[in-house]
C-alpha cells in the first residue's frame, strides 16, 4: 500500500508540475495577500497580538484559495472514476492529504519570510514560532483535506468551502495566534503543550476522516 | 403514535405549556439586581438546553448513517430534522442571550465564553445546512453532510477546552458568568425547572411530528414509485 | 490473476432515480466463457446497469452477487476482477499514455506487455505524448487498453467503440475474439457488431 500511495502521491505532483497554474495562483495569492497588508499597512507598529491575527488570517484565506483544487480537478477533470477503479479510497485519501501538507507548508514558508521581512517582525521565541507555524499548518492542511474532497463533490466551489471550513478550524487559528503572539513577544510562558494540542487536533482529524472518507468518495 | 401518547403530548403543550408561561411571567419572584427583567431566565436556558440536545441528536444520527445500513431513510430525515430544530433553538438562544446581556450587562455582546460556543454552534449548523443544499443532485448528500456534522461534533472537546483560556488573553475583559452566580430561590428554581421540562416535552413533540410529516412523505413517493 | 472461476450473479435488480424507474427486475447468471450483451435506446439505463453490475452504483433494489472458486467477494475486492471503461473513465490528460498504464498496473509492471498492447492499438508511437493532445479515437484505444492490460478475468466495456475508426474496431474484435473463452465479457452497446460478439444479453426498453 505504501508504494502505491507514493505512486499516487508522484502523480499528483508531477500534474500539477505540468499544469502549473493553479499552484502558482496558489502562491501568488499568498504572496500578494502579505505583500498587500504590509503596504497598506505602512509601516505602523503593531502589538504582538494584531501581527499574529494577521498573520493566521492571511494564511487561512490562502488555504481556502488553494487547498481544495486538489480534489476539484479530480472532479472538473473527471478523473474520479478512473483514479477510484485503480485505487481504493484509503489510498487516494492518504495521498491528497501528503500533497495538501506539503502545498501549505510551502505556502506558510512564503507568507512567514514575507511578513516577517516586510512587517519587520522578529520572534523572540523562534523555536516555538517555527513549531507553531508548522504544526498550524499541519492541522489547517489535514482539515482541509477532508472537507475539500465534501466541496469537490458539491461542485460550489471556494465560497462553501471558505463557509464550511471556519467553524472546524476556529480552534486551530485561536491556538496558533495565541503562541504566536507569545513568541514574537518574548513575554509569558513558552506554552509548548498548545503545540502538542495542535498536533493531537491534527490527529484526531486525520485518523476520522480515513475512516469515513470512502463515504465521500464513493456511493457505497 | 398511539392516541394516549398523543393526547398526554397535546396536554403538555397546549394545556401545561402555557401554564408555566405563566408561571414564569407571573408567579416566580423578580430576582434581586435584575428584577423583572430576570424573568427572561425562564426561557433562554431551556432554549440553550435545547440547541445542545438537538446537535447532540443530529450528530447521533449521522454516525448511525455511517455505521449502519438498516433504517438509512428514516435515519437520513431524523438527522435533518434535528439539525433543523437545532438552528432553531440556537438563534433563539443567542437572541435571547443578547437581550439577558443587554439587561444585565448593559451591552449585547460581551464575548463570554459561552456566548461564543453557540455563535460557534450556529456557524457549524449554517456550515451543515450550506453543503447540504450544494449537495443537491448528489447521491450521496446525506452521508457527504453527515460526515461534515461528525468532523465538527469532533472539534467540539477542543473548544471545549480552548475557549476559557483563549479569552483572557485576547480579551482583558473579565468574564462574566451571572448564571452560576445568581442565587435562585425555591419558587424560582421550581419554575425554572418547569420549564426547562416543558420546553423539552414541546421539542419531542415537534422533532416527532417533523419525523411523521418526513415518514409520510417517504411512504407517498414509495407509492407513487409502485404505480 | 488468472485460473480463478468467476461468476456473477444478478437477482432482481431495480434502479430509479427519484420518482423514475430506469429498470427493474433484472436477473441473469454469468460464468467463464460468456459474452453478454446490454443494449437498449439511448436512456434506457445500459451504462447504470454496468456500474451497478461492477459496484459503482447502489440498485435501488436487487443484489449483485460475485463468486470467486465458490466463495462470496466482497463489493470493495469487485475491482480486482474486472477491467471496466466508458465514456465517465478518462485517463488522466495531463500524463502520457505510458504514465497513464504505469499509475494503474501494480507494482511489477510487465514493460512487455504494455508496449505489447500499444502496439496492437498503434498507439506505441504516442506514448510519450500527454492524452490531451490525442484525438477522441485514439483516447478511446487508451481506455481499452487500461481495461484489458491487467488481464482481468471480467471485462466490462461501456459502448467500448465509441469514435473508433474501423481499424480501431477491428483491432478490438480481434481481440476480444481471442479472449472470450476465458472471461466474462459485458458490452453496454447500440452497435450490431458488438452484439453478435456475444453469446447472450438483454434489452433493457421497457
Amino acid at each position: 500500500m505504501n508504494s502505491r500511495i507514493l505512486k499516487n502521491i508522484k502523480k499528483d505532483f508531477l500534474i500539477e508540475f505540468r499544469n502549473r497554474s493553479a499552484v502558482n495562483i496558489s502562491f501568488a495569492f499568498a504572496g500578494i495577500t502579505t505583500l498587500s497588508v504590509s503596504l497598506v499597512a505602512g509601516g505602523t507598529p503593531f502589538p504582538p497580538v494584531v501581527h499574529a491575527i494577521i498573520f493566521w488570517i492571511i494564511l487561512f484565506f490562502s488555504a481556502m484559495s488553494g487547498l481544495a483544487h486538489i480534489f476539484i480537478r479530480e472532479e472538473e477533470e473527471k478523473n474520479s472514476l478512473f483514479l477510484s477503479l485503480y485505487y481504493t479510497p484509503e489510498e487516494i485519501y492518504i495521498s491528497k492529504l501528503i500533497f495538501n501538507v506539503v502545498l501549505f507548508l510551502s505556502i506558510s514558508v512564503i507568507v512567514t519570510f514575507l511578513y516577517l521581512f516586510f512587517l519587520q517582525v522578529l520572534p523572540s521565541y523562534k523555536f516555538l514560532f517555527f513549531l507553531t507555524v508548522v504544526s498550524g499548518s499541519i492541522a489547517i492542511a489535514s482539515v482541509t483535506t477532508i472537507l475539500g474532497a465534501m466541496v469537490s463533490k458539491a461542485g460550489s466551489g471556494s465560497s462553501l468551502f471558505t463557509v464550511i471550513s471556519f467553524p472546524v478550524l476556529l480552534p486551530v487559528l485561536w491556538t496558533a495566534i495565541s503562541l504566536t503572539s507569545v513568541s514574537i513577544d518574548g513575554s509569558g510562558v513558552q506554552e509548548y503543550r498548545n503545540i502538542i494540542f495542535l498536533l493531537a487536533f491534527s490527529g484526531v482529524i486525520v485518523s476520522v476522516s480515513y475512516l469515513s472518507f470512502k463515504f465521500i468518495w464513493t456511493e457505497f | 403514535m398511539k392516541t394516549y401518547n398523543r393526547i398526554l403530548f397535546l396536554l403538555f403543550v397546549f394545556i401545561i405549556m402555557p401554564a408555566v408561561f405563566m408561571m414564569a411571567l407571573l408567579w416566580a419572584p423578580p430576582a434581586e439586581f435584575l428584577g423583572e427583567a430576570s424573568r427572561i431566565l425562564y426561557f433562554h436556558v431551556p432554549v440553550a438546553c435545547l440547541s445542545v440536545i438537538s446537535f447532540i441528536a443530529a450528530g447521533y444520527h449521522s454516525i448511525m448513517i455511517l455505521i449502519s445500513e438498516n433504517n438509512i431513510e428514516e435515519r437520513e430525515y431524523k438527522s435533518y430534522n434535528a439539525a433543523y430544530t437545532g438552528i432553531i433553538f440556537t438563534i433563539l438562544t443567542v437572541v435571547t442571550g443578547s437581550i439577558w446581556a443587554k439587561i444585565s450587562w448593559g451591552s449585547y455582546w460581551n464575548w463570554d465564553p459561552r456566548e461564543t460556543s453557540i455563535v460557534i454552534l450556529m456557524l457549524i449548523y449554517i456550515s451543515y445546512f450550506s453543503l447540504y443544499s450544494a449537495l443537491k443532485d448528489n447521491v450521496n448528500r446525506t452521508r457527504i453532510s453527515s460526515v461534515y456534522l461528525l468532523i465538527a461534533m469532533i472539534t467540539m472537546p477542543f473548544f471545549v477546552f480552548i475557549i476559557p483560556r483563549i479569552y483572557p488573553s485576547l480579551h482583558p475583559d473579565t468574564i462574566i458568568n451571572a448564571e452560576k452566580k445568581v442565587h435562585l430561590d425555591a419558587a424560582m428554581r421550581l419554575t425554572l425547572f418547569a420549564s426547562v421540562v416543558v420546553f423539552t416535552i414541546f421539542y419531542g413533540y415537534v422533532f416527532n411530528l417533523m419525523n411523521r410529516i418526513s415518514s409520510l412523505e417517504l411512504k407517498l413517493q414509495e407509492k407513487q414509485n409502485d404505480n | 490473476m488468472q485460473n480463478r472461476s468467476i461468476s456473477i450473479k444478478a437477482d432482481k435488480i431495480e434502479k430509479r432515480f427519484g420518482n423514475a424507474l430506469l429498470f427493474r427486475n433484472i436477473s441473469f447468471n454469468l460464468a467463464k466463457g460468456d459474452s453478454f450483451y446490454i443494449t437498449g435506446p439511448n436512456g434506457s439505463g445500459k451504462s447504470t446497469l454496468l456500474q451497478i453490475l461492477a459496484g459503482i452504483q447502489k440498485p435501488t433494489s436487487g443484489s449483485v452477487i460475485y463468486k470467486a472458486d465458490n466463495s462470496e467477494v466482497e463489493r470493495d475486492c469487485y475491482k480486482n476482477f474486472y477491467g471496466f471503461t466508458g465514456p465517465q473513465v478518462n485517463p488522466y490528460d495531463m500524463l502520457t499514455a505510458a504514465e497513464n498504464l504505469k499509475f494503474t498496473s501494480p507494482e511489477t509492471v510487465d514493460e512487455h506487455l504494455m508496449n505489447g498492447y500499444l502496439e496492437k492499438f498503434e498507439l506505441y508511437k504516442h506514448r510519450s505524448k500527454p492524452v490531451k493532445y490525442y484525438s477522441s479515437g485514439m483516447k478511446q484505444r487508451l481506455r481499452l487498453i487500461h481495461a484489458l492490460l491487467n488481464d482481468p478475468e471480467i471485462l466490462m466495456l461501456d459502448e467500448p467503440c465509441s469514435n473508433l475508426d474501423t481499424s480501431g474496431r477491428d483491432i478490438l474484435y480481434r481481440i476480444l475474439g481471442e479472449i472470450k473463452i476465458n472471461k466474462i465479457i459485458i458490452i453496454a452497446t447500440n452497435e450490431s457488431g458488438d452484439i453478435n460478439l456475444c453469446s447472450k444479453g438483454i434489452n433493457l426498453e421497457q
